[in-house]
């Protein structure tokens, strides 16, 4: 047992990444080695308070110290210790470097097997996309990799979960898994891994290794382990291991918190690390947190989830921590939460002390509001982790001219996105004279575009001559291109294309930063794939490479990644962001505005209906039915964590705004809503509230 | 201002020096940027995986596992294969005792801002010596002044001692510290720096005066391109720069490793992580 063991709980707010950090510099002061110590977090966002101390000049020098997830733990142990599991685990080429998968490239792969299964009709009793059937499908893998659970535990779970409620969907969850299992056994002979895989051979396999331990042991001798109840089941597995040849080990627990529940985290049995530990301690009193802010805390949480014991407060209005308005249409809300945000930052409040949240966050919205504040001056930053690549314009566009530059492809791209393409590349080509050049030089039943020399003269006049020019250029290379098409796989197209033309002076992305990061993703995600396909076997003609890339990435599977939106939430600008992706951020904020409270969104979760983030967790009877009951107190629950960890992230105002219609027009009256109104009326209004 | 957890690196100080455009780019702004470096691009980076693997493979055979096993890994790469050979033949390294470190990272504060070295191998002769390997897969072997130029050589040396670093069970000494490069060109013919105090107070001197140079230099306006053209050809970054359209080719430079792979990071868990090589 690790020598000197302390578990802290408490909710967020109390000072304990605080401790934790205090804790690591009376370790160093004490000649403790930095290369021994190991910080665990579940995810690497809230690692960042600690990357942050530990790069900071004032921090003491010596070796780095490893501030890690679990994931990445198991991906660095496994790129190291490759050779010592590869062959016990049963993959068929042992010699072969592992390649891991990236999200889309696991869709890729898996899309040959869901595709397969959804020809025999085996799915046809779900109105699902194959998207989604894939996503759900990869989501069972990760479900069993984090809980331990053979893959066959799954089915049984959810047939057990569903209960006698039609016949139709047991065979379904069968199918799901059988297709899961061949997706594997195609892992075990390409040597892939996706991240279900990485975590199940790390358990499994690596942890049992004896030389990775001694090394681990060696190496590591002080365990800090922040934010432990959003930690997936296995790494209470992993930390049960290290702890006999710990020295020391800290374990912070956030007792109101546990938001990623629905990837797999396991609250519950985190909880239960306390029982390994010398130490406890229960921390209860906020720091630096106002106590109206506590009050609201309380009532909110009771509000939402009655069983809950209301705890000891403050004696004042939480009202006072309010700002609240009711409209009858979406649109008068959104001109109110604009207006009030302005009326903020004239005020003096810097725009990064203001966050806006949505329980989703839409195009529609994002761009609705991003553009209102930014016509009124206010810089805005966004954040939509589901927002695909090809979404962005720079990216629709080139893949356009890559649909353009290979006219044997069947996909012919429509007029307007070529147009778009035009007039988003070419420099000094508006709207209107990118029209009419598509007009004249594109017809979808054609192979290539059109020569600007074929214009009429006063048509080339109206379209001018330099434009011309550029678009001559732009034509030729695409053209001349085209005739060795099969040399370049598509991370090289997109880079020719990109640096011998598109940032060349006369056209747009010559100095347009933003376009050269959106390029660069697309760049790195068709690197990633191709070097997935070609690892391990030479590719003479790239074509079909690079077609399958188009067809992922026109089909919006690739992601943007917004590697720099770190950087862009340093800006001092407004923050949009989904509510969830703002708590794992972790950052306290002066203002925050609540968009939309009365919506449903805000307690509902994603329909799955191939998973299920509760029936899949070890904490849940494996043969228990699953209730509308429990569906019920699950969703209090989270509504419950959740606005209560927002609020525990704000310091001063939370403005609530409610549409009485919701953004398809209909009546809204979600439970948020219905605890706010309670509030209200318990509570004699101050003099700041508005409702 | 730079950028939050940002640390200086020899990698980027080296580019700093090569150019303060590309710095102020890559590292300031973290400015993505997709041009091809250098043609022809399958190529250069099939040499640069080759090199990842031989780092990884050393650091495994470091770590203790078994030479034949590892051996039977990279049997079907030929140049990787010889390389490896003559690794096993690296007897100044073998007969080495001492604790192994293989890919160890450490950092120091200077000039008010933070330096990492991110090291292949130290092997720590406890009490007595600490030996820097640094493992470069160079086609030709670079002249002892063109290794003596690089900052790498400077920076690597310096942190180790100035970071107070309890690894070889005390303070450490300048002179305890010396820095080899193993070069896959001339496997036996190891480039050997021995550090010393006077070297240490000139690289201090130099790298807090460059560092600080660094930090007075703000994000208003684009700082100076390098005046030798040639870099630009294989920089990303030529085409906003107006330095030229196309690529340089592969065989015009000797080490493409150090010229051109700078930005070639291998970061797992957001920590600093260049492959240099």
């Amino acid at each position: 047992m690790a020598a000197r063991t302390l578990f802290i709980e408490g909710p967020a707010g109390v000072g304990k990444t605080t401790y934790a950090l205090r804790h690591i510099r009376d370790l160093l002061a004490q000649g403790t080695g930095p290369e021994t110590m190991l910080v665990l977090v579940p995810q690497r966002a809230l690692g960042r308070p600690y990357q942050a101390a530990f790069t900071a000049p004032d921090w003491p020098g010596g070796a780095q110290i490893d501030v890690v997830t679990l994931g990445g733990l198991a991906r660095r142990g496994l790129e190291t210790f490759w050779p010592l599991v590869a062959k016990q685990a049963g993959f068929a080429h042992p010699e072969w470097e592992p390649i891991f998968l990236t999200i889309e490239t696991a869709q890729y792969y898996m899309a040959r097997f869901v595709n397969t299964a959804i020809r025999t009709g085996v799915f046809d009793s779900l109105n699902l996309e194959p998207a989604h059937i894939m996503r759900q499908t990869l989501d069972n893998l990760s479900k069993a990799a984090v809980n331990s659970f053979p893959l066959d535990e799954v089915a049984d779970r959810l047939i057990a979960a569903w209960g006698d409620r039609h016949s139709s969907r047991p065979p379904v969850y069968r199918a799901s898994l059988d297709v899961a299992q061949e997706f594997r056994d195609y892992c075990l002979e390409t040597s892939f891994l996706d991240f279900s895989f990485q975590i199940e051979l790390y358990i499994k396999f690596l942890l049992n290794e004896p030389l990775y331990r001694v090394y681990f042991t060696q190496r590591y001798r002080h365990l800090i382990g922040d934010n432990l109840e959003e930690n997936f089941p296995v790494v209470g597995d992993f930390i049960r291991w290290a702890w006999d040849d710990l020295d020391s080990a800290l374990l912070l627990y956030d007792t109101d918190a546990g938001y990623r529940v629905f990837l797999g985290a396991d609250p519950g049995g985190m909880y239960e690390l306390k029982e390994l530990c010398a130490d406890t301690q229960v921390w209860r009193d906020p720091v630096n947190t106002s106590p109206v802010m506590v009050a609201l805390t309380g009532d909110l949480a009771v509000l939402l989830d009655p069983g809950r014991e209301k705890p000891v407060q403050p004696d004042v209005n939480p009202l006072e921590g309010l700002v609240y308005e009711s409209f009858r249409f979406y649109p008068e809300m959104i001109d109110w939460v604009v207006d009030s945000i302005a009326g903020l930052v004239d005020s003096g409040v810097p725009p990064r002390e203001i966050v806006v949240l949505a329980p989703f966050l839409g195009d529609a919205l994002r761009f609705g509001l991003s553009t209102r504040l930014n016509e009124r001056g206010i810089e805005t930053v966004s954040h939509r982790p589901s927002r695909a690549l090809r979404d962005e314009p720079a990216a629709r566009a080139i893949l356009t001219l890559m649909a353009l530059a290979h006219p044997e492809w069947s996909y012919r791209p429509p007029v307007d996105d070529v147009t778009h393409a035009l007039q988003e590349t070419i420099d000094g080509l508006d709207p209107v004279r990118a029209w009419l050049l598509t007009q004249i030089v594109y017809r979808p039943s054609r192979d290539d575009l059109g020569s600007f020399d074929i214009i009429k003269s006063d048509i080339q006049q109206r379209i001018t001559f330099q434009v011309g020019e550029r678009y001559h250029r732009l034509r030729e290379w695409l053209l001349e291109y085209g005739s060795g098409a099969e040399r370049f796989p598509p991370d090289h197209f997109l880079s020719r294309l990109f640096g011998d033309v598109l940032a060349q002076p006369g056209y747009s992305f010559h100095t347009n930063l933003d376009a050269g990061r959106v390029v660069a993703e697309l760049v790195e995600s068709g690197r990633k794939f191709r070097q997935t396909i070609s690892m391990y076997h030479d590719v003479e003609d790239w074509s079909a490479v690079l077609y399958e890339y188009f067809s992922l990435a026109h089909q919006g599977m690739l992601a943007a990644l917004y590697v720099a939106s770190w950087r862009d939430e340093e800006k001092d600008a407004v923050f949009l962001a989904p509510a969830y992706t703002f708590l794992m951020r972790n950052r306290r904020v002066d203002y925050q505005f609540w968009l939309d409270a009365g919506s449903d969104y805000w307690w509902e979760r994603l329909e799955q209906p191939l998973t299920h983030p509760y029936v899949l967790t070890r904490s849940y009877p494996p043969d228990q039915n699953w209730t509308d009951d429990l569906e019920f107190a699950a969703r209090r629950d989270a509504l419950c964590r959740l606005v209560t960890g927002l609020v525990r992230r704000c310091n001063r105002t939370i403005y609530i705004s409610i549409s009485n219609l919701g953004i398809s027009g209909y009546e809204q009256r979600g439970p948020l809503l219905r605890a706010f109104q309670q509030l209200v009326q318990r509570y004699p209004a101050p003099g700041g509230l508005r409702s | 201002m730079l950028p939050a957890n940002f640390q200086f690196s020899q990698s980027n100080l080296q580019d700093y020096v090569d150019c303060p455009r590309r710095f102020q780019l890559r590292h300031f702004q973290a400015q993505a940027w997709p041009g091809v470096q250098a043609e022809p691009v399958l190529e250069y980076e099939r040499h640069l995986e080759r090199g990842a693997r031989f780092h990884r493979l050393i650091e495994r055979h470091q770590l203790g596992m078994d030479s034949a096993m590892l051996a039977a890994t990279v049997a079907g790469d030929a140049e990787l294969s010889a390389w490896w050979r003559d690794y096993l033949h690296f007897d100044y390294l073998h007969d080495l005792p001492g604790r192994r470190y293989p890919e160890f990272s450490l950092s120091v504060e200077i000039a008010g801002a933070r330096l990492v070295a991110m090291y292949d191998l130290l092997v720590v002769v406890s009490g007595e010596r600490v030996v820097i390997f640094d493992w470069k897969t160079y086609h030709r072997e670079p002249s002892r002044q063109w290794f003596l130029a690089r900052l790498q050589t400077r920076v690597y040396p310096f942190v180790l001692v100035s970071s107070g670093t309890g690894l070889s069970g005390g303070n450490l000494l300048p002179e305890q510290v010396s820095m080899v490069y193993w070069v896959a060109a001339a496997p036996l013919e190891p480039v050997v720096f021995d550090y010393n105090s006077k070297r240490l107070a000139v690289d201090c001197d130099y790298l807090s005066g460059l560092i600080r140079e660094i930090l007075t230099l703000g994000d208003g306006s684009a700082w100076s391109m390098t005046a030798d053209e040639s870099r630009c050809r294989f920089c990303e970054y030529r085409s906003l720069c107006d330095r030229g359209v196309y690529p340089g080719l592969l065989e015009n430079i000797s080490n493409i490793d150090d010229n051109i792979a700078g930005s070639v990071g291998f970061s797992v868990l957001g920590g600093v992580g260049e492959v240099g090589f």
